[in-house]
C-alpha cells in the first residue's frame, strides 16, 4: 500500500502535459481504488468470521470437553459388586527447597510437628539441599493436607495422583493381589490381569471376580480363629463351586494388607492356597478308592483286605492310627483312614494307571488358574514304583497345593469331570473352563455315602454341621525335615463337599504346624484342629449360598453302612 | 420508482431480519447446549461423589470390622438347622394365637338393644307413620357395623339435629315408653328418661327422617351429654 505513494507526489515539470495528468489521475484513481478495495476486503473478511463465529462457534463459556470418570487403574469387584480394589485420587505432599521463601528453621520446626516421622534436622536438610524436589508424604490424610495448606509456603506442593485402595483391606488379599507404588500389578489379580486394568479400553468395566465378599470374611475370620487357637504358622482355605470351577473364597494366613503391601512380611505375601506344596495325606484316600473303583480293582465298598497292625513292603513300614488288626472292608479303611488299607488298595491299582488318574485331575502340573502365583507339585517322578504308588495312596510322597485338592474333590463329586478353577464370576461374559470327564458318574455317586459315613461315623466327626450333610476326610501328614519327617510338625488338612445329597460346594481348609491344646487331649491331628473350621464355617456360608439345612435327608448311606463292621 | 426504491429497502431489511432470526435461533441452541453441558457436568461430578462416598462408606463399614463388633458386642452366630422353617405353615403352627380383649366392640353393637330396636319399630312407626317401616328395616344391620368405630359421637351429633325426633329407649320397657313418650315429644320432656337407659355404645341408625318413633329407638344409645345440646337446638 505504501509503494503507490511516491508516484503520487508527481513532479510538476511532468504535469505540465495535460496528456500526461489525466494518465497520472486515472492512475491514481485506480490505485487508491485498489487500496480500498483491499481495506474493505479485509473488513469483510473480518466481519464474516465474526458471523461465522457467531453462528457455530462455541460459547465463551464452554468447559473442555466432559468430566472423564474412566478410573486410572480399572476396578475388582466381588460377584455380588462390592468393591475388593478401586483407584481414588489421593493427596500427595511434596517439598520444593528452590521454592521455599518463608525462615528454613520455623519450617522444618513446622514439619516436623506435623510429620513426626522424620526430625526437624532432616527436614532443614532437605530444605537447605539443592534438590528440586522431594516426597513428604502420599497418600496423606485430608486433615494433614487441610494443616500443610494453611502453612502458606509455596514450596510446599500440594497435588492428587491416583491412588490403589483396597476398601476390604486384608480381605481376599492374596487373591487381589497388590500394586507397587506405580500402580503395576504385583501379585494376584492386579497382576493377572494388569493388561486389561491398565487398557483405557477396558478399564472402565470392573473386574467380576467369582469371589464372594462374604463368603470370604466367614472363611478367612474362621481359619484365623483356629490358626491363633492352634498357634499354627500358617493356615490356608479354598471353596469351589464343583459345578463350575469358580473360587468363591480363598485365603492364604497370615493375613496381608494389600495397601501397605511392602510393610507385610514375605511370609504374609505367600500364597499357600496356590504357590504353597503341602502334602496333604490322606484326603488323597478318597482319589485312590475311587481310582479303583473305576478302574475295577475295587466293585464294592464291602471288598475285605487284610489289614495288619504294620504293613512291610519293600525297606519301608507302613502303619496306621487305628489299627485294625483284621480283615477289613473298603467302607472301614476310608471309615478310620487306615493307610495299609488304603496302600493295599494303590498297589493293585498300579503305577500307570494312578498316574494317569493323577494327571487327568491335574496333580502333576502346575494348578490351573488365573494366578500367576503358581507352584509346581512334587511327585515321585521317575521313581514311580510300587512303594510309591503305595505311599501316593494315602497322600504322601507327593506335594500338591491346597487348590489342587479343592480341583481334586470338585472332580469327584460333580459327576466326575474336572474343570479348572477360576477367579472370573461364570455368567454370559465369561464360561467355566472346559472340562474332561475322569471318574464315571457312578464312582462318583458311591462316592459320597463312603465319604459322608467318613463324617458321621470316623475321623471327621468334628466337622459335621448339622443339617447341611457334610462329607470329607481329614488328613494328617508329618512335615518333611532334612533327613526324613519330622514328628511334631505335621500339616492337617480337611477337604470336604456339602450338600452330600446333592453336592454343590468343596472346601478345603489347612493348618500349617499347629499344636496340641487342652481341649484336643494332645492331639495334632486333622479330626482335632482342622475338621472344626469346616464346621463352623458351612454353618455360617451355607445358608448364604443357598443351601438348606435338613436333618431328614442324607445320602443313600445303604451304600456303606452294610459294610461297617460294629466293634461293640 | 418509488416503490421500486422501497423495494431494495424492504429487501435489505428482510435480508437483515432473517439473519437476525437465524442468529437468535443459533444463539438460542447454543445457550441450551451450554446448560446442557453444565447439567452433564454435574451429574459427573455427582457420579465422582457418589463413588468417593461409595469408597468411604465400604471401607468404614467394611467386612472385617463387623465382624470384629459382632465378636465382641453383637455376638449374633449363625443359625442352627432347627432355626429354618418349613414354611409359612409350619411358621404358624409354632406361634399361638393371640387372646382377644375381652371387650369387642361387634358383641356390644349386636346386643339387644338394636334388635329390640328393629323388632319395636313397626310397631312404633306403626303408631307413628306408616310409610317408616321400609325406610327403617334395610338401614339397621349396616347401623350396627357402623356404629362400630368410635366415629359413633361425630355422627350421633349431625343425625338426630336433622332428624328431630326425640329418641325413646331401646330397651325392652321401649314399647310402653315409646308410647307415652310420642305425644311428649314436641314438649321434649324425654331427657331425663333417654339417659337413664341409653346404651353409649348403642348404634345410631343412618336415615329415618319419618321413622320419628323407631329411629330415635337406635339414636338414643349416643352420649347423653351430647344429646342435650341437640335437645337444646332442635327445641
Amino acid at each position: 500500500m505504501n509503494a503507490p505513494t511516491p508516484a503520487l507526489v508527481a513532479r510538476p515539470e511532468r504535469l505540465r502535459l495535460v496528456g500526461q495528468r489525466r494518465q497520472i489521475l486515472a492512475l491514481m484513481h485506480q490505485r487508491l481504488m485498489f487500496g480500498m478495495l483491499l481495506f474493505a476486503g479485509i473488513i469483510a473478511i473480518i466481519c464474516l468470521r465474526l458471523i461465522w463465529l457467531a453462528a457455530f462457534g462455541d460459547h465463551a463459556g464452554r468447559k473442555g470437553g466432559a468430566l472423564d470418570l474412566t478410573p486410572e487403574r480399572g476396578d475388582i469387584v466381588d460377584r455380588e459388586g462390592h468393591a475388593l480394589a478401586r483407584t481414588i485420587d489421593a493427596w500427595i505432599i511434596g517439598l520444593q527447597p528452590a521454592k521455599v521463601i518463608g525462615n528454613k528453621l520455623d519450617l522444618a520446626r513446622k514439619l516436623a510437628q506435623l510429620m513426626p516421622e522424620k526430625d526437624e534436622a532432616q527436614y532443614l536438610a532437605m530444605l537447605r539441599s539443592g534438590r528440586s524436589f522431594y516426597y513428604l508424604r502420599r497418600r496423606a490424610s485430608p486433615s494433614l493436607v487441610a494443616a500443610i495448606n494453611s502453612l502458606g509456603e509455596p514450596g510446599l506442593a500440594l497435588q492428587r495422583e491416583p491412588d490403589r485402595l483396597y476398601p476390604q483391606l486384608s480381605l481376599a488379599a492374596h487373591v487381589v493381589g497388590y500394586t507397587d507404588i506405580d500402580g503395576k500389578g504385583n501379585a494376584g489379580i492386579e497382576r493377572a490381569f494388569d493388561e486389561q486394568l491398565r487398557d483405557p479400553a477396558r478399564r472402565g468395566q470392573p473386574i467380576v471376580t467369582s469371589v464372594s465378599s462374604r463368603v470370604q470374611q466367614a472363611l478367612e475370620h474362621e481359619l484365623d480363629a483356629a490358626k491363633t487357637h492352634f498357634s499354627a504358622i500358617g493356615a490356608a482355605g479354598v471353596i469351589m463351586n464343583i459345578h463350575t470351577g469358580e473360587i468363591l473364597a480363598m485365603t492364604s494366613l497370615p493375613q496381608l494388607n494389600p495397601n501397605a503391601a511392602g510393610q507385610g512380611t514375605p511370609e504374609a505375601r505367600f500364597n499357600r492356597a496356590t504357590l504353597g506344596v503341602y502334602e496333604l495325606g490322606s484326603t488323597f484316600k478318597p482319589f485312590t478308592v475311587a481310582m479303583a473303583m473305576d478302574a475295577g480293582v475295587v466293585k464294592s465298598f464291602g471288598q475285605m483286605y487284610p489289614c495288619p497292625k504294620s504293613l512291610r513292603v519293600g525297606n519301608r513300614s507302613i502303619s496306621d492310627t487305628h489299627p485294625f488288626g483284621r480283615a477289613c472292608s473298603v467302607a472301614e479303611i476310608m471309615k478310620e483312614s487306615s493307610n495299609i488299607g488304603t496302600a493295599q488298595i494303590a498297589d493293585q491299582l498300579g503305577p500307570t494307571r494312578q498316574k494317569e488318574f493323577l494327571r487327568k485331575m491335574g496333580f502333576l502340573d502346575k494348578v490351573e488358574i488365573e494366578l500367576k502365583e503358581r507352584g509346581r507339585t512334587l511327585t515321585p517322578g521317575n521313581q514311580w514304583n510300587q512303594v510309591e504308588t503305595m505311599t501316593v495312596g494315602y497322600g504322601h510322597g507327593i506335594a500338591v497345593t491346597p487348590l489342587h485338592l479343592a480341583t481334586g474333590y470338585a472332580t469327584l463329586f460333580n459327576g466326575g469331570i474336572y474343570r479348572p478353577a477360576t477367579l472370573l464370576k461364570v455368567d454370559k461374559n465369561h464360561a467355566p473352563g472346559k472340562g474332561h470327564r475322569v471318574f464315571t458318574e457312578e464312582t462318583s455317586y458311591k462316592m459320597r455315602s463312603l465319604l459322608r459315613l467318613v463324617v458321621t461315623e470316623g475321623t471327621g466327626k468334628k466337622a459335621d454341621a448339622p443339617g447341611y450333610r457334610v462329607g470329607g476326610k481329614t488328613g494328617t501328614a508329618n512335615k518333611p525335615v532334612a533327613g526324613g519327617y519330622s514328628n511334631t510338625r505335621v500339616v492337617t488338612s480337611f477337604a470336604g463337599v456339602f450338600p452330600m445329597d446333592e453336592p454343590r460346594y468343596v472346601m478345603v481348609v489347612m493348618l500349617d504346624e499347629p499344636q496340641p491344646t487342652k481341649e484336643t487331649y494332645g492331639f495334632r491331628t486333622a479330626g482335632w484342629n482342622a475338621a472344626p473350621i469346616f464346621s463352623k464355617t458351612v454353618s455360617r456360608i451355607a445358608p448364604m449360598l443357598g443351601v438348606r439345612p435338613d436333618k431328614n435327608r442324607e445320602p443313600n448311606m445303604a451304600e456303606v453302612l452294610p459294610f461297617v463292621h460294629e466293634d461293640k | 420508482m418509488s416503490a421500486r426504491g422501497f423495494g431494495s429497502v424492504i429487501w435489505a431489511g428482510a435480508v437483515a431480519g432473517a439473519a437476525l432470526g437465524f442468529y437468535l435461533v443459533s444463539l438460542n441452541v447454543a445457550s441450551e447446549r451450554a446448560e446442557l453441558e453444565q447439567v452433564e457436568t454435574k451429574i459427573a461430578l455427582a457420579q465422582r461423589d457418589i463413588r468417593l462416598l461409595q469408597t468411604e462408606i465400604g471401607t468404614r463399614g467394611r467386612l472385617a470390622q463387623l465382624e470384629r463388633w459382632n465378636v465382641k458386642f453383637i455376638r449374633l452366630s449363625a443359625p442352627t438347622a432347627d432355626q429354618f422353617v418349613e414354611g409359612g405353615f409350619q411358621l404358624a403352627t409354632m406361634v399361638t394365637p393371640h387372646k382377644k380383649p375381652a371387650i369387642e366392640a361387634p358383641v356390644v353393637l349386636a346386643s339387644a338393644p338394636v334388635e329390640q330396636a328393629i323388632s319395636s319399630r313397626p310397631k312404633l312407626t306403626g303408631d307413628a307413620d306408616g310409610p317408616a317401616v321400609p325406610a327403617t328395616a334395610p338401614k339397621s344391620a349396616s347401623d350396627m357395623m357402623y356404629v362400630a368405630s368410635y366415629g359413633v359421637s361425630s355422627k350421633a351429633i349431625t343425625r338426630p339435629s336433622s332428624v328431630k325426633p326425640q329418641p325413646i329407649k331401646p330397651t325392652a320397657t321401649a314399647p310402653a315408653n315409646t308410647v307415652a313418650d310420642k305425644p311428649q315429644k314436641p314438649a321434649a320432656a324425654t331427657k331425663p328418661a333417654k339417659t337413664a337407659t341409653a346404651d353409649p355404645l348403642a348404634p345410631l341408625p343412618t336415615a329415618k327422617p319419618k321413622a320419628k318413633g323407631g329411629a330415635p329407638t337406635a339414636s338414643a344409645g349416643a352420649a347423653t351429654p351430647k344429646r342435650t345440646h341437640k335437645d337444646s337446638d332442635s327445641d
